[in-house]
């Protein structure tokens, strides 16, 4: 199969994808035959039980780790053959994330976290469009504040410009509201939608959160590894 | 023994974990070094002790510049005593047109009262022991005279005015002073031809030696008997109160190699510092389960410190096995100012061992243990609960106590041991506000630079006190190494290269005053040109302003070991060439008891303008004013003197006279008829001097180096411990980083970079100290120009970028090995 003609609007091909780790007492099997297609522009939410394996699998779909068997394709080209820089600059350029616990660099004040991704595929604007975006978020008079000194829907807000400002083809976000209180949540998630339609941007959501779930055009539900 | 069996199971578990790897690192090295000393000291002050009954070679020596009255002896005799008597002079030999300077000992019969003599008819072949010193008209000689002056056993050697026969190989005497600076070889004489030789005149530098042996009641009474007649410059020594000392260099040698163990101590014990920190924050979520469960704070204290001292008794047991090995190095390093044989190692010398790895412990290791008594189990709702610091008084205050009882231990002197101590904190601290400095200063200019090197400098900065002491412990021991390193090099070639190519390379002493007009005569025919003659007698300066002399001076000082010989004392109506007054007047008229005071001996004794000084020359007093203090330069290879006394102050002593000459290397042979003409007369040439220096001084920076290389690897424990600590936040920062997608490269840079700079700056401040206590010490102690060295500031940086770079980098190797993932789960 050629995915370069056949799958033109496909940015997301997973097929027969595995994922297996040994332990002291045997092989554990934590995904298994896991075959999925999503379209550009497309918003889908992954929903399951804890242990279910969802984490597992857009840790996989998004090149973070290695399946133990089946493909990958992304943006339509083949993730699982490449070697770990390889998947590092396809994250650069395609991919960006919103992780539960935001996951900002410490030391780094908000702007610089935000010009990161930038910096690191050279970008010579990485100033000004971090600002935009920070702007953008609400986060305009907090630019030089750390992440010990912003609130957790602050550094939420900070994670979700960090992670549009490469203009991604595809935003992965896992459990983006689980460690913020309802209202702060809701907040968030809407500033998550807002950018992505403003973005067209292929949404990959894991969440508990059924209501949130409903929000996508299409949930896949996971259950001992496998797709129900 | 449950809770013991626990602890232990707890600990294999945590093998893994890196950190008590590192702190078992740390203890052995420290342990190692500092037993490796202890062995070393230990052998050399028991080959002495066992040395005791014969050092002296009799039960009870008077020791004296000048002979005893007769009354003394008169009073041996009766008690009874049994009496021999030993004189040693330097005299200038020569045969077969060589010279050779050798150290006489005329020996009389009852020699040696204690101990045997071994002496050898061929080379060492068969030593035959002997009771009694040569008989009249016969020397016996050390092998070094023979080959140097190319003689063979049965011929003739002249000493001053006889010839005697060369009969035997003098192989070992029991009494033989084992000092660094005795070079020169021995040739024993019998005590009957002393006065043929004609060498000791009145003023000659001699030393005497009384001996005496007998019954304990007896000997005890003589010595209650003789103590109030004693004059200063006179020493009783006997087998109860004097153990034989080491020469004053090697003495001071284990003194400097203890300090450097030291050194070792304070940065192997920051490591254990920080391991030990990181232990213990890493162990408050476990032990806040267990106080859940039901266990009790003091439980659980005894639950982790028994860990710890399996750990100490593990890495000192492991230290002392290693250092067993690592003094066999000191001794080959030494192994030429050392004794010939040496008492095997003792094993209570390695008790030290065990005793500085747990106190190490005790001292650096306790502190954050103590935390772990007071984790609040509420800890495991509220994860953020973490219990108090423990008082920065306790942690400085034990570490600073443990080092201060080994500074004093290796200096035996307090006050030595609180400027060290003082003088050590000082220079900590500036190099910590210096390190404070320079990494605030990169943080400011982190957002102007590149990518890598802004996360390479931003992992600098981050842990600004981590890095302050990974920096400081390199710091101080690359300044001591380069200290060690270029104050050797700077005395040897600085010395050689500031002398004027004619400067004097010969010294000649011990000219009586009336062949005075005939040496100057014998000079100016052979066209030598030479410096002035002065006179010269032998006194000790005993009192300053009636206050006695030991009472003034610090261990080690300049006074010291001037206060404890016999000074060349002189008079002149003209100050020296190369003087110049730095605080009174120099005479001008003809009063008498007058002195002038060299200015470093003046500051160290603090003697002052005016000041009543008392000397003994012989067994007479003298008393002087201070009329003024020079400053001289010692190197100047002219005669120099610490005390120049106005005209007729020491009219009423015997003198010799003494002066320098260039003679250049083609008229060498000048001296064999200065010595033929001229018996009595002691040439000392300054080469030889200067190589033996050499050889002295590269030995011992060796020695010391060979300790600084524990340092270092101390200095690596720190720096591994540092990043031991930062390696959770490391590894998620290089997770999250190549999610967003760093590549390897780019991380691998920073890390290189974070270290190299690390090494770089350590390197750069350590030369800035190193010069800048190199030129304090030129310029105010050693009084020798200063030159920066700009090599230094090469390498020194260069070498330090590269080892502390690629050992950063080594450490965190398997940080880029963790999948992205898996990291960003596990938080």
């Amino acid at each position: 199969m050629n995915p370069q003609t056949n799958l033109s609007n496909t940015v997301i091909l997973a097929e027969n994808l595995g994922k297996a780790v040994t332990t002291s007492e045997g092989t554990l099997q934590i995904l298994s035959a896991i075959n999925l297609t999503i379209q550009s522009g497309e918003s889908i939410a992954i929903v399951g039980e804890s242990g279910s394996g969802k984490s597992t699998l857009i840790g996989l779909l998004a090149g973070l780790d290695t399946p133990t068997s089946g493909t990958i394709h992304l943006n339509g080209e083949l993730l699982t053959a490449m070697d770990e820089d390889g998947r590092a600059a396809i994250r650069n350029q395609a991919i960006g994330f919103v992780f539960q616990s935001f996951q900002l660099l410490q030391g780094l004040t908000a702007l610089e976290n935000v010009m990161l991704p930038l910096e690191l595929s050279g970008n010579k604007q990485a100033k000004a469009s971090a600002e935009a975006l920070l702007e953008r978020v609400g986060l305009a008079h907090r630019l030089h504040h750390t992440p010990k000194q912003l609130s957790g829907g602050e550094q939420q807000r900070v994670a979700l410009a960090r992670a549009f400002v490469t203009r991604p083809a595809i935003l992965f976000a896992d459990e983006p509201t689980g460690n913020l209180d309802r209202k702060t949540g809701a907040h968030i998630i809407d500033l998550l939608f807002e950018l992505n339609q403003e973005n067209n941007t292929t949404l990959v959501l894991v969440t508990h959160d059924h209501g949130l779930a409903t929000r996508c055009q299409r949930t896949i539900e996971l259950a001992a590894g496998g797709m129900l | 023994m449950k809770r013991f069996n626990l602890a232990l199971r707890m600990l294999w578990r945590d093998r893994r974990s890196g950190e008590l790897t590192l702190l078992l690192a740390a203890l052995i090295i420290a342990v190692t070094s500092s037993s490796a000393i202890a062995l070393f000291s230990d052998r050399l002050q028991r080959t002495m002790t066992m040395q005791t009954a014969e050092f002296l070679a009799a039960d009870l020596v008077i020791a004296t510049a000048h002979p005893i009255p007769e009354n003394w002896l008169a009073k041996a005799q009766t008690l009874p005593l049994t009496q021999a008597r030993t004189v040693e002079f330097s005299s200038v030999l020569m045969e077969h047109d060589e010279l050779l300077l050798a150290s006489i000992k005329a020996v009389s019969p009852g020699y040696p009262l204690r101990g045997q003599l071994k002496t050898a008819t061929q080379n060492y072949a068969s030593e035959t022991i002997s009771h009694q010193g040569p008989q009249p008209g016969t020397v016996w000689v050390e092998k070094r005279v023979l080959s140097a002056l190319k003689l063979a056993l049965g011929d003739k050697l002249t000493v001053g005015e006889k010839a005697f026969t060369v009969t035997r190989l003098l192989t070992y005497e029991p009494d033989k002073q084992g000092d660094f600076y005795s070079f020169s070889p021995r040739v024993m004489m019998n005590d009957a031809d002393l006065a043929a030789t004609q060498v000791i005149q009145p003023g000659s530098h001699v030393h005497y030696f009384f001996q005496f042996i007998g019954a304990n009641d007896a000997l005890a009474e003589f010595k209650q008997w003789l103590k109030p007649q004693l004059t200063p410059a006179q020493r009783i020594m006997d087998i109860h109160d004097d153990r034989p000392e080491l020469g004053s260099a090697l003495d001071r040698a284990q003194r400097y190699l203890g300090l450097s163990s030291i050194l070792v101590i304070v940065i192997a014990g920051v490591a254990i510092a920080m391991t030990a920190r990181r232990y213990s924050e890493r162990h408050f979520d476990n032990i806040a389960l267990l106080r859940c469960l039901g266990c009790k704070q003091n439980e659980m204290l005894w639950l982790y410190g028994s860990q710890f001292i399996v750990l100490g008794l593990l890495g000192s047991a492991v230290g002392c096995l290693l250092g067993w090995f690592a003094q066999f190095g000191l001794f080959l390093l030494l192994k030429d100012l050392l004794p010939q044989t040496v008492a095997k190692p003792g094993l209570l010398a390695l008790l030290f061992g065990f005793v500085i790895g747990l106190a190490m412990l005790l001292g650096f290791a306790l502190p954050p243990l103590l935390r772990l008594k007071h984790v609040s189990p509420l800890r495991v709702l509220r994860r953020e609960l973490a219990p108090v610091p423990v008082s920065g008084w306790l942690v400085y205050g034990l570490a600073l106590g443990i080092v201060g009882v080994l500074v004093w231990q290796y200096t035996d002197d307090l006050k030595m041991t609180a400027t060290l101590l003082v003088s050590g904190l000082l220079s900590v601290l500036v190099l910590g506000i210096l390190v404070y400095g320079v990494l605030g200063l990169i943080r400011k200019l982190l957002p102007f630079m590149h990518l890598g090197w802004r996360f390479g400098l931003q992992g600098l900065t981050r842990n600004r006190r981590g890095s302050v002491s990974q920096i400081v412990a390199f710091s101080m021991t690359l300044v001591a190494m380069i200290l060690s390193f270029t104050v050797r090099n700077d005395l040897l070639n600085d010395w050689q290269q500031q002398l004027p190519a004619n400067a004097p390379n010969q010294f000649a002493l011990n000219i009586f005053p009336e062949q005075l007009a005939d040496f100057q005569q014998e000079l100016q025919q052979q066209a030598i040109v030479g410096s002035r003659f002065y006179p010269v007698v032998r006194g000790r300066l005993i009192a300053v302003n009636n206050t006695p002399v030991q009472k003034i001076v610090s261990k080690d000082s300049q006074g010291e070991s001037a206060t404890h010989r016999e000074l060349s004392l002189t008079w002149t109506e003209q100050l020296p060439d190369g003087n110049k007054i730095v605080t009174g007047d120099w005479w001008t008229d003809k009063r008498t008891n007058l002195v002038s005071v060299e200015q470093k001996l003046a500051d160290n004794l603090k003697i002052k303008l005016g000041d009543e000084l008392d000397f003994t020359v012989g067994s007479q007093p003298l008393k002087a004013k201070v009329a003024s203090i020079r400053a001289l330069r010692w190197d100047s290879m002219k005669p120099n003197f610490y005390m120049v006394f106005s005209p007729g102050t020491l009219a009423q002593f015997p003198s010799t006279y003494l002066t320098s000459f260039y003679l250049p290397k083609e008229q060498k042979n000048i001296l064999n008829g200065l010595v033929k003409q001229f018996p009595n007369l002691t040439v000392l040439e300054v080469d030889a001097i200067l190589q033996q220096f050499k050889t002295i001084l590269l030995q011992l920076t060796q020695a010391i180096n060979y300790l600084l290389y524990f340092a270092l690897l101390a200095g690596f424990t720190v720096l591994f411990a540092a990043v031991y600590a930062s390696l959770d936040t490391r590894i998620h920062e290089s997770a999250l980083m190549r999610t967003l997608g760093a590549n390897r490269r780019l991380l691998t840079t920073a890390h290189l970079i974070e270290f190299g700079s690390l090494g770089f700056i350590a390197g750069i401040l350590a030369v800035v100290m190193a010069e800048a206590i190199t030129y304090a010490l030129y310029t105010r102690v050693m009084l020798m120009d200063y030159h920066p060295n700009a090599y230094l500031w090469l390498i020194v940086p260069t070498v330090g970028s590269l080892c502390v770079g690629l050992g950063g980098w080594w450490g965190l190797r398997d940080v880029l090995d963790k999948a992205p993932l898996k990291v960003l789960r596990e938080l």
